[in-house]
């Protein structure tokens, strides 16, 4: 079942029958998801080259990985900080299909004699091209309002001036890290659907802090969870997987990521059937610039999805960042791929840790840091 | 009836009063929904009602003195297919032409009440929205 179709099933059948008659609830999200990003192997030039920097369409990839190695992050932006075409865009124009100008530039040693090369690479001509995202699907996330005078571009969307309105990021009730808020299924070697194709939990994700404030169900009201996933990029699909730009913010990947959460006992299930009543996320006012804006107030999703919420007196408009329905789409693929036995549910080989306090940078001396 | 158009205006049409020769000339209610002006002319967005002959007769009125006229379902246009349905757009729309079913969760663009005031276009994430006047 879905996690939509199990919530309802709960509804109506209660936590005892549900944990008797369902296998796995397949759960959905389709966000921004910026700590994102693609390694590829480009193959070995005659004569050969040790890349010191390389660009793919203009955009800086990482090199220092041997040779001919680079990895591209979904934010990454050329000279002109043009933020219609970031490495988002870049791993957009590749799982499309379309080839993508390659320079590179090296010092040349006497077993990499090269030092430039300009050409064009596709899926197709490399070898490997790998999703490899450190932090991904937030297990809850914050909403954004703006209380100044000017509109905000930020990585929560365009806030409008004197709370004209308010954005949201997570899925909720259908978020993956929502359904099994302790991490019992889910951990390192669980199999997923990411960007349209089966790909893995690789790590939990930076930035973990799974010791954020809970509700008495468990669930957490601020940013916790997150998940490091691993795919094939050239499996992935352009229905899931979107360059993405929030102006004057810069370049995000949107991606579709679904978990399978097996129904192991009665917990798990209602785990599983919790909704968007019993989840809350704070609101916090982004035209304060600062690492810990005070919160202005603790709001449910189920208020959040309504279309607006009151701050303050004032009803505000709500948008939701991460797609309700690629959300919805990415729960039923996976429901249905289970269905026809081409995806296995994958116990994870290691679970995360409990216990993981959340580290600030501040700036320090070398023996404050040692 | 009712018709909502986009005028564009040079500088020398800029200057004349067009808005009253539409209503004391041609008889037409008119609702501005949305005016600007700068160095290189200036655009407004009209609700006109009236007869249809009036209507016409103010149209052609219009174009007469070197204003363009275009239907405002020439003004915004989204592409279906870059479009996630994230719903950053139904916040920031004022006229409420952008909206999301909340049982599909699918963003549904109404073209009858868009007033191409263009909110929209730099805050949609995957850029589905364009902006043609």
């Amino acid at each position: 079942m879905t996690a939509s179709e199990f919530k309802e099933y709960v509804k109506t059948n209660g936590v005892k029958k549900a944990a008797r008659e369902v296998d796995v609830v397949t759960t959905g999200t389709f966000g921004a998801m910026c700590s994102s990003g693609a390694y590829i192997n480009f193959g070995h030039a005659d004569p050969p080259i040790k890349m010191q920097k390389i660009w793919l369409d203009g955009v800086p990839a990482q090199a220092g990985l041997a040779a001919v190695d680079g990895y591209i992050g979904a934010t990454a932006l050329d000279e002109t900080n043009n933020m219609m075409h970031g490495g988002a865009h870049v791993i957009e124009d590749l799982v499309r299909g379309k080839a993508v100008r390659l320079r590179a530039t090296g010092y040349g040693t006497d077993c990499y004699p090269r030092k430039e090369i300009d050409t064009y690479v596709s899926l197709r001509t490399v070898n490997q091209a790998v999703l490899m995202n450190v932090r991904n699907a937030y297990q809850n996330y914050a909403v954004a309002t703006n209380s100044s005078a000017k509109t905000l571009y930020t990585y929560m969307g365009k806030l409008l001036p004197e709370f004209g309105n308010a954005t949201f990021s997570s899925a909720g009730e259908l978020s993956p890290l929502m359904n099994d808020p302790y991490y019992r299924t889910i951990g390192i070697g669980t199999r997923i659907f990411l960007g349209g194709t089966q790909g893995y939990v690789m790590w939990e994700g930076t930035q973990f802090n799974p010791g954020a404030p809970r509700t008495p169900n468990g669930v957490p009201k601020r940013p916790a969870g997150t998940l490091a996933v691993i795919g094939d990029l050239k499996q992935m699909n352009p229905e899931f997987l979107k360059g993405l730009t929030f102006t004057r913010y810069g370049s995000s990947l949107g991606i579709g990521i679904g978990v399978p959460i097996p129904i192991l006992d009665e917990d798990m299930a209602r785990c599983c059937a919790v909704t968007n009543n019993d989840i809350l996320a704070a609101v916090f006012d982004y035209s304060q610039p600062t690492r810990s804006r005070p919160v202005l107030r603790e709001v449910s999703y189920a208020e959040l999805r309504s279309g607006d919420i009151d701050i303050k007196g004032k009803q505000v408009p709500t948008s939701p960042l991460s797609s309700m329905y690629k959300a919805r789409q990415v729960s039923e693929v996976l429901k249905s791929w289970i269905l026809k036995g081409e995806f296995t549910i994958q116990e994870p080989v290691q679970s995360f840790p409990k216990d993981r306090p959340l580290k600030t940078l501040d700036v320090r001396t070398e023996r404050e840091a040692t | 009836m009712k018709t909502k158009v986009v005028l564009t205006f040079s500088p020398e049409a800029s200057n004349q009063p067009i808005t009253h020769n539409l209503i004391a000339k041609h008889h037409l209610l008119v609702n501005i929904l949305r005016a600007e002006i700068d160095e290189v002319g200036g655009k407004m967005v009209l609700e006109l009602s009236g007869k249809a002959d009036d209507i016409r007769g103010g149209i052609d009125y219009l174009k007469a003195n070197g204003v363009g006229v275009r239907p405002i379902k020439e003004g915004v246009r989204r592409d279906d297919e870059a479009c996630t349905h994230c719903g950053m757009c139904v916040s920031i729309c004022p006229t409420k032409a952008l909206t999301m079913d909340l049982k599909t969760g699918k963003v549904s663009f109404n073209e009858d009440k868009c007033v191409a005031c263009g909110v929209c276009i730099d805050a949609c994430p995957p850029r589905a929205m364009e902006i043609l006047i």
